[in-house]
């Protein structure tokens, strides 16, 4: 699907099991590979991002699809359940 | 210098590899799925000829093939961004 890269910006971010992200505000593009590797989100949900900065980089291998929202993989559940299996280790 | 930020090349100067203007870009087409870099969206430079290239509006469409380089400028390749014919010809050539 095609899209003009403007477009993009200022949508919200959605994981696909529904957890608010953020907002996209920049793109990060590889010249040289011709293709986006990138992310920039602000307005960042402080629930999942235990930082202090304004906003983070996401991988672009993470968006599974972008419309009216962008919708990207839920790799913050993936995070909760090491961080609980270790804390069971432990 | 390969990973750039989409936003600091809006409104960049577009300038051909003979050292002519083009215009100004306006914005970039990106394939969602693949994550693609497909085309340049430019506002043409008054004085260029805009008949030769694939236009839409006001604007010009080139492919992202045909970019050579970004930093202070986009520098694009003329033959290239007319359309596939033009590089095919230069092959048969050589």
């Amino acid at each position: 699907m095609l899209t003009e890269m403007t477009s993009l910006f200022g949508l919200n971010v959605y994981t696909n099991s529904g957890t608010y992200v953020g907002k996209v505000s920049d793109l990060v593009l590889d010249i040289n590979e011709r293709k986006v590797r990138g992310l920039a989100i602000s307005e960042i949900n402080k629930d999942l991002f235990d930082i202090n900065e304004k906003g983070v980089i996401i991988p672009y291998r993470w968006v599974i699809t972008a419309a009216d929202i962008v919708l990207i993989r839920d790799i913050f559940a993936n995070f909760k359940k090491k961080t609980n299996t270790e804390e069971k280790e432990v | 210098m390969a990973k750039i930020f989409a936003k600091n090349l809006s409104n960049k100067q577009v300038m051909a590899t003979d050292g002519s203007e083009v215009g100004i870009l306006f914005n970039i087409v990106m394939d969602i799925k693949s994550s693609r870099l497909v085309s340049l969206v430019i506002k043409p430079d008054m004085a260029l000829d805009i008949s030769k290239y694939k236009q839409e509006g006001e604007y010009i469409i080139l492919p992202f093939e045909s970019v050579r380089a970004i930093k202070d400028y986009i520098v694009i390749d003329k033959a290239i961004a007319k359309g596939k014919k033009a590089p095919q010809n230069e092959q048969v050539d050589i």
